[in-house]
């Protein structure tokens, strides 16, 4: 995704951690990205969908709710929008559930970045 | 020195001694005989009722023995009295004879129940109950409406006479009288079919005796009702079959005698194993369904391997303690009949009182031992609970700070001078080692995987990150109990792990095979073999694990043979 796709790409950013939403909305919206808003919570997190509309959603996988593959199901089942995933741990601590869950990828959180995410939206 | 205290099913007392009616019985027969024998009665019948009457006495007399058959030796005694007052027809006075008309079939109410209420006194079930009352209102009640409507001149109560009526009644009385005799037959089959061990020999006699009784009653009703006419020679048949219940009775008495135990035995050979004794006693006493139940000091009651057991409740079966120095050791579960022989049971306290007391002893360490694995279960159990908590802390903590410290640190370097970004690129880089020490250790910790995603996951992702090839086989068939899962992951980690670190491997496979009744687990690698489980070594460290599981582990390592670790952990059908 060239920055020219990237600039005003809506983005919705859920973690329950603060201080990490923090820098993953200076990440991106240093990229030029709009953080659309910040959820904390699987709940949280489907209400701004449905309240804002956003073209992408970073999704935390552990969710003290429900957990991101659930929320990344049920944002694939209808026209919603692209979901990639993010955790501390690995893609391999979670198998095969990445690839089955509807999700676009998955970025373990220390290698999150502007160009990763974008690879994973185009 | 030990001591037997009983504890028989509870009944109610039933006070007195039929012996003293035995010489009233005989004048009363005499007499009876003698009133026959002067009037128009044939010697047959008077023979028929004289031998029932004497042989219910000497029953009667028989059932001494037995304090649970007091109240069947009670209604011996009153159908003995109550066959010679039906005779009290053949007297001169009307109102003997009035009295004779209203005691006939009495006595058949009485044996009905006998035979239904036998042998402590309480009737069978609700329906033999219902049997022995619907008998008493058909004879007592039957022959009271009878004798106010009945037009023979010599009835005193005869207020109404009536011969229709009369007959009518006739016939509902011996309606009646048949259907009670096929329930009693009905009855008497099935509880013959149900009965084992001493409680058959001690009533079989009788209950034999008592089909087919009834099945002559029921064939001379029948034939009576047929043929709307009475039979004086019916009805001394009936009486001639039916002297076969008292004598089925003593029969029954002699029998159990004669099977009397051979306990020497119990002293003669010590009994070897858990349950040795078991098989003993119920042999000697001839009981199969005999159940010797321990008690132990805590309390608790356990069999002899050791296992838990509840004592049973109802009538069906007896409990007996065995008591030794004021305490009880063992509790015997027995067929009810066991405790007509008090002395039986007498002779088990002294020849195997110390017998039992030492395979109570044995079961006591049984079930400890029980407890003793149950309870490493348990720690085995709360240490991964453990685990558990302290791989969700870690993540949820330590490593979510590193992660965004990370991030942050390469957010910084980006827009930092050359210098600083050099110097925040290498923290940077810092950070990401200590994650990925950490992301190691919570999975050596609590593997994620296996708890969200089961064994197969959890393996083939270690097999994936194994610095040298691994292959996957087999299949478990679904989620296991976490204690198996995780048992069986440690065994591949830990394998895998000496696989890298010593076996000069090029390629490894795990094989995971569920059986019937076990995980099988294997690891196999093409190494240079020799390897062996040394004291302090992980293997040794998964055997509190696996013991716990009952499970075992071989290590199978020649010298450049390769080497191959095997689990096998039971995991029930």
């Amino acid at each position: 995704m060239r920055r020219s796709t990237i600039v005003g790409t809506r983005v919705l950013i859920v973690d329950d951690h603060r201080p990490f939403r923090a820098v993953a909305r200076e990440l991106l919206e240093r990229a030029g990205y709009v953080v659309s808003g910040e959820a904390a919570d699987a709940a949280e997190a489907l209400d701004a969908v449905a309240a804002d509309a956003p073209d992408a959603v970073l999704l935390d996988v552990q969710l003290p709710d429900r957990d991101g593959f659930a929320v990344a199901t049920e944002l694939a089942a209808g026209d919603g929008p692209a979901v990639v995933l993010i955790s501390s741990r690995q893609a391999d601590d979670y198998g095969r559930r990445v690839e089955t869950c509807g999700a676009r990828g998955f970025i373990s959180k220390s290698k999150l970045s502007a160009a990763a995410f974008a690879a994973l939206l185009e | 020195m030990a001591s037997t205290v009983l504890r028989a099913s509870p009944s109610r007392k039933v006070r007195g001694d039929p012996v003293l009616l035995l010489p009233v019985v005989v004048a009363a027969g005499l007499a009876v005989g003698r009133l026959g024998l002067h009037g128009d009665v044939s010697g047959m019948r008077v023979a028929a009722d004289l031998a029932l009457s004497w042989t219910l006495v000497a029953a009667a007399l028989a059932v001494r023995e037995r304090p649970r058959w007091r109240r069947a030796g009670w209604l011996l005694a009153t159908a003995s009295f109550a066959v010679l007052g039906a005779d009290l027809v053949w007297a001169a006075s009307n109102a003997l004879w009035t009295l004779g008309f209203l005691l006939e079939g009495l006595w058949a109410a009485l044996l009905v129940h006998l035979v239904l209420a036998f042998p402590d006194g309480r009737p069978w079930s609700r329906v033999a109950q219902i049997a022995i009352s619907g008998a008493y209102v058909a004879t007592l009640g039957g022959q009271l409406v009878g004798a106010f409507v009945d037009p023979n001149t010599r009835d005193v109560l005869g207020f109404a006479p009536h011969e229709t009526v009369a007959h009518n009644v006739d016939r509902a009385q011996e309606t009646t009288a048949m259907v009670a005799g096929l329930v009693v037959l009905v009855l008497v089959v099935r509880r013959l079919r149900v009965l084992g061990g001493p409680s058959r020999r001690a009533q079989g006699p009788l209950l034999v005796a008592a089909a087919v009784t009834a099945s002559s009653a029921v064939f001379c009703l029948g034939w009576v009702i047929a043929t709307d006419s009475a039979s004086l020679a019916l009805e001394t048949i009936v009486r001639a079959v039916a002297v076969s219940m008292p004598l089925g009775i003593v029969a029954g008495i002699v029998w159990s005698r004669l099977r009397r135990p051979e306990l020497s035995e119990l002293v003669v050979e010590l009994p070897t194993g858990a349950g040795g004794m078991r098989e003993r006693l119920a042999r000697a006493l001839g009981d199969p369904t005999l159940e010797v139940v321990y008690r132990l000091a805590d309390g608790r009651s356990v069999d002899a391997t050791g296992r838990p057991v509840s004592l049973p409740h109802g009538t069906d079966r007896t409990v007996t303690a065995v008591t030794a120095g004021g305490e009880e050791i063992a509790a015997l579960v027995h067929d009810p009949a066991l405790l007509d022989e008090p002395a039986l049971v007498e002779s088990v306290r002294a020849t195997a009182g110390l017998v039992l007391e030492n395979e109570r002893l044995a079961a006591e360490v049984r079930s400890q031992l029980a407890e003793v694995r149950a309870s490493r279960g348990r720690i085995v159990a709360a240490a991964d609970a453990e685990r558990r908590r302290i791989e969700r802390d870690l993540h949820d903590g330590a490593q979510q700070r590193l992660v965004t410290l990370s991030v942050a640190l390469g957010l910084e370097a980006a827009r930092a001078d050359p210098a600083a970004a050099d110097v925040l690129s290498r923290a940077q880089d810092d950070v990401e080692g200590a994650l990925v020490e950490l992301r190691e250790l919570a999975r050596g910790i609590h593997p994620a995987l296996l708890r969200d995603e089961g064994l197969e996951a959890a393996v083939e992702a270690l097999a994936r990150r194994a610095p040298l090839p691994v292959t996957v086989h087999g299949t478990v068939g679904g989620r296991l109990s976490d204690p198996i899962e995780l048992a069986a992951y440690f065994v591949v980690s830990e394998a895998l792990t000496n696989v890298v670190k010593h076996a000069s491997a090029t390629e490894a496979s795990v094989l995971l095979e569920r059986e019937t009744a076990a995980l099988q687990v294997a690891v196999v690698d093409d190494g240079i073999g020799g390897a062996r489980v040394r004291p302090g070594s992980g293997l040794t460290g998964l055997r509190d694990r696996l013991e716990a599981l009952d499970a075992t582990l071989t290590l199978e390592s020649e010298a450049a043979r390769g080497t191959t670790v095997r689990a096998s952990i039971p995991c029930g059908s």
